[in-house]
Parts: C-alpha cells; sequence; structure tokens
C-alpha cells in the first residue's frame, strides 16, 4: 500500500534554463491576465464616482466581509450542499495562498517554508487537508454542474466551468501527490511542473471567465452600499438615474462585472417564473455586456441593446434576486435605478402608468379616487381624528383610504386597538406615500408626496405611526429620510403581536374546530424588507395550526403587486398571483393569512381561481378581531 | 409655428371649499391649487403640434403669485416660455376683463395660433377663449378634441352632443378653445422640471397692460349647493317596486 511521507517533496535545484522557461512563463501569464483584467478595471475606475458613497462607518463593511466572503454564510445558508463544497474550494484557496508563493519561490530556489521544520511541516499538512475538501467539493460540484445540471444553470453546459474544476482538480492532485515521493525522485520534478503550469494557466483564465469574481467579489461585498434595496439619491442637477453609460457608478459597474453567472437571483424571481421578459441575471449581464461595447462614459442609452424596457418594467421589486445572490450584487437598486433614466426623461410611455403619474401629480391616492371618498369612509367608521393627543397615527395608506378590502383590514384593526385600550387616531388629510412611483422610478412625484406628508405629519406632531401596509412602512421609514425625518413607524403585525397576550382571550371561530390550518403568506416588503417574520405568525397562529408554503420566509415568492406592477394592468403570460395563490391553497390551508393589503387584492381573485374549497383570505389583522369577545361593541369616538 | 397657450390656475378638484366672509369667492387659504384639466389638454395639443410641425409654445397666466406654479409645470412639459400676468383682482374682473388682459398680452407676440381650455373648473362660464379671438380679430372655434396643420390653415374635429362630431376647416391666425380627452397627457417628469428653471419667464402687470378692468357681469354672491337626503322606500312586491323604481329613475330622475 501506498503511504504519505511525513513531509512535502519539492524539488530542491533548478537549472538555469528550467529558471528562465520558469519567468517567461510567469511573465506571460501575468500579462495574459492583465490584457483582460487591466481592460475591467479601467472600465470599473473609470465609471462615475458613487455619489452617496462613505467607507465608513467601516465596521458594517468588515463584518459583512468576514461573514459573506469569509465564512461564505449566503453561500451555504442558501445551498447548503453545494455552497459548503464551494466554501471549501474558497478556503482551500485562502490556504494555498501561502503554500503557492513558496512554491514559486522554490522554482528560483528561494523556498521559504521548510517542509521538514515544525511550521513547515504543520502549514503542508494543514494545507493537505484543505486540498482533499477542496478536490472533493470541485469534484462535487463538477458533477452537479455536468451530470444533475439544476434547471436555473440554464440550458448551455459551461465548458469554462469544466475547464476551471479540472485546473483546480488537477492543482490540488498535484499538492496531495508530493506526499507520496522524496523530493529527489523525477516525479517530484515532474509534479511540481505539473502544478506549476496549471497554476499559470488558471491565471489568464480567471478574468476571461465568470471566474472573475474571484478577485472582485471580495470587493463586491466590501464595498456594497448595504441595508436591503437601497436606493441611493440623485446628485445634482444632471443626474436622472441610469440613462446612459455615463451614469454607471463604479459600485454598479463593479457589480456587473461580479456577477458568477449561477442564476441565483432568477430562481424565485416571480417574472422569470411566470414566463416574463425579465431575469435578473440578464439584467446584470446585459450591463456588462453595454459596458464592453459602449464603455463607462457612452451617452448610448442603456435601454436598448442590451437591456430590454420591457424586462426593466416587470420586476416587483420582490427583493428575492438581491436576497440570493452570492456575490452581493444589489438588483433592485439597479432596476429602479433604470426605471428612473427612463421616467425621469420621460422616454417611457406607457397608459397606466401614465396614468397612475397624472393621478399623484394632482390628487392625492394611487387609485385616482377623490379624497372625498376617504373622508366619508372616516365619518362612517367613526374613526377618530388624530389631535395630537393619542399615541399613536393610524396611517391608512391609499389601500386602506380607499380599496374596500383594505378598509375592511383598517376597520378591524382599529377595532383591535380600541378593544386594548390604545388611542390613536387618523389624519383629515393623507396622501399616497409614494411607494409606487418611488419604485417605478418618478422621483418628481415621490418627492412632492414625501415632502407634503411629512410637513402634514409635523403639524400635528405625530410621533408614532402604525400601519397595515409594509409598502407604506418602508417607503415611510426608509426612502422619505431624504426628505426629512419621519417619525417612528411600525406594521399591525409588530403592535399585534406585542399585545397577542391580550388578544388571545377567546377562542377565534374557526371554520371547522380543531381542523383549521392557516397558511401565511410572507410579503416581501415586510419579510425581506423589514425582516419580519415571526410576528405575523404568532397573530395568525390564533385562528389554528400553522403550515408553511413550500416557499416561505426569507424565500417567500412575491404576489405580484410591488414595484407600482398593481397598477400597470394586465401582466404578459401567467399572472404572478395566482401561480402563488396556487402554491399557497395546495398546502390544504383552510385559512390563507396576508399581513400586506397589495397581496391580499392579489389573491382575491387568484384564489378563487383556483377551484372550488379554495381557502379563505384573512388580513392578520381581521384573525385578531374574530377573537375579541362578543357582545360588547367597540366605541371608536369614545376618548380611551 | 408659433402658439399661445393660455392656462388657468384652479382650486384642486376634490377641494372642501368654503365660501370667504364677504360672500364673493372662496376661502383660499384651504385649497391647494392646480391646472385647470382642459388647459392641460391644450398644452398637450400644443406640444404635439410643435413636436410635428416645429416653433415654439408659449403659456400664458393671468394670476396672483401662486399662478407662477402652473407656469412652471408646462414649462417643465416642454413649453418653450412663460408670460405672468400678476393680477390679483381676477375676482372683480368678468370673463371679457380677463381675456382683455390676455389680449393685450398676446398681441405683441403675432402667434399663428392661440389655444384655451373648453372652460374653468371653478367658474365654468367658457367665455374666455371666445372673447379672446374677438378681441385678437381672429376666427375661433370650441370644444376642439383635434387639430391637423393643412396647406390653408387648420382642420379641426369639434365634439357634439350625443357622440357626433363636427370637422371644419379655418385659417392661421386662429383661436381654439380645447376640450378634455382628446389626447393622452404626458407626465411631468425630473427632467423636466430641472430644465425648466432655466427658461423664460416675463412679468407683466395689469397696469402695464392697460386693459380696462371695469367689469360688465357683475358678480353678487356665491353659495354651497344645499345636500339634501331624502330616501324613499318603494312598497310593493319586487316585480312592483322595480317597475316603480324604473318609473322614478327615468321621469324624476332622468337618469335612464
Ligand atoms: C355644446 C355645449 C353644451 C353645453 N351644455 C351645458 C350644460 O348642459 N350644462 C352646463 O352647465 N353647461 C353646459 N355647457 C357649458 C357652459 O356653456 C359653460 O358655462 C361654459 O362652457 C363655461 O366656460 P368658462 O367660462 O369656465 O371658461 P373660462 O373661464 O372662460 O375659461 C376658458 C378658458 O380660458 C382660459 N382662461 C380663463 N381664465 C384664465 C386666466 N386667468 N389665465 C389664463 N387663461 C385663462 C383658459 O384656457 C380656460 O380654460 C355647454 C357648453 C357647450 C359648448
Ligand atoms: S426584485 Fe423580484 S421581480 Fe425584480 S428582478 Fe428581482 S426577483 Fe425578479
Ligand atoms: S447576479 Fe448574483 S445571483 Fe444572479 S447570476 Fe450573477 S452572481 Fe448569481
Amino acid at each position: 500500500m501506498l503511504l504519505p511521507h511525513a513531509t512535502l517533496a519539492e524539488p530542491q535545484h533548478f537549472s538555469l534554463a528550467e529558471k528562465l522557461i520558469f519567468l517567461a512563463l510567469i511573465v506571460a501569464s501575468i500579462a495574459a491576465f492583465w490584457r483582460r483584467f487591466g481592460a475591467v478595471l479601467d472600465k470599473i475606475l473609470k465609471s462615475k464616482k458613487d455619489p452617496g458613497f462613505r467607507l465608513f462607518p467601516i465596521g458594517r463593511r468588515v463584518w459583512d466581509f468576514f461573514r459573506e466572503v469569509m465564512c461564505q454564510a449566503r453561500v451555504i445558508r442558501q445551498r447548503p450542499l453545494p455552497g459548503l463544497a464551494h466554501a471549501f474550494v474558497f478556503w482551500a484557496f485562502c490556504a494555498f495562498a501561502l503554500v503557492t508563493l513558496n512554491h514559486c519561490a522554490t522554482g528560483f530556489g528561494g523556498a521559504f517554508l521548510d517542509p521538514a521544520g515544525l511550521f513547515g511541516r504543520f502549514y503542508s499538512w494543514l494545507a493537505a487537508a484543505f486540498a482533499l475538501a477542496c478536490a472533493i467539493g470541485i469534484f462535487g460540484l463538477f458533477v452537479r454542474r455536468f451530470l444533475v445540471r439544476p434547471r436555473w444553470l440554464g440550458e448551455d453546459l459551461s465548458w469554462e466551468s469544466g475547464l476551471i474544476a479540472l485546473l483546480i482538480f488537477v492543482l490540488m492532485v498535484t499538492y496531495l501527490a508530493a506526499f507520496f515521493v522524496t523530493d529527489t525522485a523525477p516525479a517530484a520534478r515532474v509534479l511540481w511542473w505539473i502544478h506549476s503550469l496549471t497554476l499559470l494557466a488558471f491565471l489568464p483564465v480567471i478574468p476571461h471567465t465568470k471566474h472573475l469574481h474571484l478577485v472582485l467579489s471580495p470587493f463586491t461585498i466590501f464595498l456594497s452600499r448595504g441595508g436591503f434595496s437601497a436606493i441611493p439619491s440623485l446628485a445634482g442637477d444632471e443626474d436622472f438615474g441610469l440613462v446612459a453609460g455615463k451614469d454607471l457608478t463604479q459600485i454598479v459597474s463593479l457589480q456587473t462585472y461580479s456577477c458568477v453567472e449561477c442564476g441565483r437571483c432568477s430562481e424565485h424571481c416571480p417574472a422569470t417564473n411566470t414566463g416574463k421578459l425579465l431575469n435578473p441575471k440578464e439584467i446584470v449581464l446585459g450591463l456588462r455586456g453595454y459596458l464592453n461595447e459602449f464603455g463607462p462614459a457612452s451617452e448610448e442609452s442603456l435601454i436598448g441593446k442590451y437591456v430590454a424596457q420591457e424586462a426593466v418594467f416587470q420586476c416587483t421589486t420582490c427583493g428575492s434576486c438581491e436576497f440570493q445572490c452570492p456575490v452581493g450584487i444589489e438588483h433592485v437598486p439597479i432596476l429602479v435605478g433604470l426605471r428612473r433614466g427612463a421616467v425621469n426623461t420621460g422616454a417611457w410611455d406607457d397608459d397606466h402608468g401614465g396614468k397612475l403619474f397624472l393621478a399623484l401629480e394632482r390628487g392625492s391616492n394611487a387609485l385616482g379616487l377623490g379624497a372625498a371618498e376617504r373622508d366619508k369612509f372616516i365619518q362612517r367608521q367613526e374613526l377618530p381624528i388624530f389631535d395630537g393627543s393619542q399615541e399613536y397615527c393610524l396611517w391608512l395608506g391609499c389601500m386602506g383610504g380607499y380599496d374596500p378590502q383594505g378598509r375592511e383590514i383598517i376597520a378591524d384593526f382599529a377595532r383591535v386597538m380600541s378593544y386594548l385600550g390604545t388611542s390613536f387616531g387618523v389624519l383629515r388629510k393623507e396622501k399616497c406615500t409614494g411607494d409606487p412611483v418611488r419604485r417605478l422610478g418618478n422621483d418628481l412625484v415621490f418627492q412632492q408626496l414625501a415632502e407634503s406628508n411629512l410637513e402634514t405629519l409635523q403639524q400635528n406632531k405625530v410621533k408614532k405611526i402604525v400601519s397595515i401596509c409594509p409598502h407604506c412602512v418602508r417607503t415611510i421609514q426608509t426612502d422619505w429620510k431624504e426628505f426629512g425625518t419621519p417619525p417612528e413607524i411600525e406594521h399591525h403585525s409588530e403592535f399585534l403581536a406585542r399585545h397577542l397576550d391580550k388578544l388571545g382571550v377567546s377562542p377565534v371561530p374557526r371554520l371547522e374546530p380543531g381542523k383549521e390550518k392557516i397558511v401565511y403568506h410572507d410579503p416581501c416588503y415586510l419579510g425581506r424588507y423589514r425582516n419580519i417574520y415571526d410576528e405575523p405568525r404568532r397573530v395568525a397562529a390564533l385562528a389554528g395550526d400553522l403550515v408553511e408554503a413550500p416557499r416561505h420566509r426569507e424565500r417567500s415568492f412575491c404576489c405580484g403587486a410591488g414595484g407600482g406592477l398593481a397598477f400597470l394592468g394586465e401582466e404578459k403570460g401567467e399572472r404572478v398571483s395566482h401561480a402563488r395563490a396556487a402554491e399557497l391553497a395546495a398546502t390544504g390551508a383552510t385559512t390563507v393569512a396576508a399581513a400586506c393589503p397589495f397581496c391580499n387584492t392579489m389573491f382575491r381573485d387568484a384564489l378563487a381561481a383556483t377551484g372550488d374549497g379554495a381557502p379563505q383570505l384573512l388580513d392578520i389583522a381581521q384573525i385578531a378581531a374574530r377573537g375579541l369577545p362578543r357582545g360588547q361593541p367597540v366605541k371608536m369616538n369614545e376618548s380611551l | 409655428m408659433k402658439i399661445i397657450v393660455a392656462i388657468k390656475q384652479v382650486p384642486e378638484r376634490d377641494a372642501q371649499v368654503r365660501i370667504d366672509p364677504v360672500g364673493k369667492w372662496i376661502e383660499e387659504l384651504d385649497v391647494q391649487f392646480a391646472l385647470n384639466e382642459s388647459d392641460a389638454y391644450a398644452l398637450e395639443e400644443a406640444l404635439q403640434l410643435k413636436e410635428k410641425h416645429g416653433g415654439e409654445v408659449i403659456v400664458i397666466s393671468a394670476g396672483p403669485e401662486r399662478a407662477g406654479q402652473v407656469i412652471r409645470e408646462a414649462l417643465a412639459k416642454g413649453a418653450d416660455r412663460g408670460i405672468h400676468i400678476e393680477a390679483d383682482d381676477l375676482g372683480s374682473r368678468d370673463a371679457l376683463g380677463v381675456a382683455r388682459l390676455l389680449a393685450a398680452a398676446i398681441q405683441p407676440e403675432n402667434p399663428d395660433l392661440v389655444l384655451a381650455g373648453l372652460q374653468s373648473e371653478d367658474l365654468g362660464l367658457g367665455q374666455t377663449g371666445v372673447i379672446l379671438a374677438e378681441l385678437l380679430g381672429f376666427p375661433h372655434s370650441s370644444l376642439i378634441l383635434h387639430v391637423d396643420v393643412t396647406a390653408k390653415g387648420l382642420k379641426v374635429k369639434r365634439e357634439l352632443e350625443e357622440g357626433w362630431f363636427q370637422s371644419i376647416e379655418l385659417p392661421l391666425p386662429a383661436v381654439l378653445a380645447i376640450q378634455s380627452g382628446g389626447n393622452k397627457l404626458r407626465y411631468a417628469t425630473l427632467m423636466g422640471i430641472k430644465r425648466a428653471k432655466t427658461k423664460e419667464v416675463r412679468r407683466a402687470s395689469a397696469g402695464e397692460l392697460g386693459a380696462d378692468a371695469s367689469p360688465v357681469v357683475i358678480l353678487e354672491g356665491i353659495s354651497l349647493p344645499q345636500k339634501q337626503r331624502s330616501t324613499q322606500i318603494l312598497p310593493g312586491s319586487p316585480k312592483e317596486a322595480s317597475a316603480a323604481l324604473v318609473e322614478k329613475l327615468r321621469f324624476e330622475a332622468r337618469v335612464l
């Protein structure tokens, strides 16, 4: 049986000719690397500087780097098995940095690690352990890509990936094999040369393939804007978003060149999954193609040859792509940036979109109804008017103020608040938060709405807001910051979960006692955008036993309404809401619990279309209200 | 083609209005103002004519300081320059008085075409455009949905009652009063607003224009409509009740 030696075998003497050949190969390899890499770097550096970029506070960046790069947290969390295989390849690369330096130094007679010395021996064995894990890992990844072939990796087999896997495998095997020979054996020299040649072949392959991410993605993650779907402020009088190459910032360019083409972003994309034109990966690669052809200073429109306008306006801004991307690409700001470019310059022409913009330029709500409709609803429901003395301002939002189903949610939530003895009031005047126009890229109308609302809130001395709509919550708390200081705001799920002990007092009436199964749908703007997953589930559980849909929590599948799409009319192909409703109904649940009035309208028809025995649809506020004690009507107007 | 569009700032459509203490106008402090709807269509028509045939679009508005807002909006949507007739006394001027102001400011510009909205959302008189044409000595036509430029002048499509349309030709220069709904309005853009900052707005005071302010129509007072709710329960079987309902809808409410 062949047993490894205690030490790694490295040839000790190299002839002058060998040294010269090695040197020439190194120079050639680096030159071939730089020819492409230099060009890429040049495009990134010549891109526009990110106006709002700040390196500090650096703690967050260091932490992101540690978690996402060093620990490969997202890579593993989102795909445990292949993720771990990838992580071992990565860790082996890190361990091999020193080994490779020493390997090259050996070729010039300057080895600094003594394989027989204490540290040298320890380190070479440590590297060997990683090499073994890496070889197994890369073999596994090879099998997955070429034999298992998951759907999201696309139809075409990538010869590049095969080549890279082979090179890495040879590197590891030649390293490990050196434990089985002695320094002086000719085999040691042969192994050394194979290892060297593989290494020198590997280097130029990196920038010519998607393995460019080896070099770029650590920077991409370290330099990312941070936050989730952080839409940058426009800077100066000539910034209208992503119109042409000259508007691509360094961070965007860096991101486009970092894409590994892994397809994770498309896997849960509601647009890609329902046969729309949009595929977030193609958007990133489209921008890369644009940069390759036109470069970062170009005046050529971004929307055109490489990026289709139709695709850009199919995004629901659900953020699933951004959440999944292992190299930290921020798709939503890119997509919203492209929309801004098209809308802020008037290039986007769409009947529904135009109507929405005009409705919000003049009116107060995205539904295009008269503000008097909201007043009538407030009077009918006898909702108290906020006068500064109450604890909460209950924000109605467009759906809560104008949509029949949204109004039912408000009415029930108000009943719950009154029952709990929490004082609240609604504003006499309220405008749309601007969520749909923000996500559709209309900065002019968004600014008008944000400023007008901020002024109203300030005049009314509002300190705390509660809202039934995750889109309102996000827009008020995060997006309005560009124009002022919004009051504290929370989503009603957070409020309800805090008061749960006082809510389950009488049993919630169930369809079938003891048999009610509830499936909770995570709204994108509550889950991925706000990180709230457990609170609404605890409220929903008042009405029965919770079951989970196959895609839930961070991986929840969008209802199709976000990004202003609720207002853009009929979609092409399969409806996103129908796809999701079918998934929810298939859990066998008797009730679908929602926590967003937009999800609610989307599912209203979609659930009915799933056929007989479709589950009923309730907001968590409606579930909570059903458990209030009967018999004692809760009056809204009484001062509490 | 040099086109002038008369635009008016009116209270926002769903504004809750209150009558002022004198009883002749509304409390302006309560309400937000916006561009009159048919004027938005007049502007859109002008911009589309310019896109097709070249030329210049000038917007003109008479009103207090706040009227500058609708001029800026129009510039943002693509008008080339603006004229603001600064006047705080529009309440006491009748349609003739306003038209005199507009005519005095428009005359020196020698326009090929003047567009007005059909009627304003606040007063609803529908006269300003027509009187303006008389004062300028131009031919006019109102209720216009579509404008084509021909070799001899204009060919326009007018809206009549009950889905009828009329097509007429008239020479230039002319005044047209534009009906809402003929075109798809463009939305305002950030780029438009930024570009508008550099466009010229000429201010002219009513005094400078020297237009006669004495009204021929005196406004006596305004009042809010009285709300009255009278619910009737129609008795009888469903069949009888629905027959009675149809009867009432047809002859009392006249909606059928
Ligand atoms: C065929 C027909 C049928 C009708 N049927 C009915 C009916 O059944 N019932 C009914 O109630 N009415 C009806 N009307 C409407 C009625 O005649 C209205 O009184 C009239 O049309 C109202 O216009 P106005 O005076 O508000 O417009 P004006 O106030 O004269 O405004 C017209 C335009 O002049 C310009 N203008 C006005 N002031 C300014 C300013 N300060 N600065 C710049 N520009 C300005 C604007 O462009 C404005 O749009 C009908 C009209 C027609 C033609
Ligand atoms: S945000 Fe959602 S809809 Fe938009 S591209 Fe990403 S996954 Fe697709
Ligand atoms: S953008 Fe990110 S998730 Fe999408 S293919 Fe590229 S690396 Fe993968």
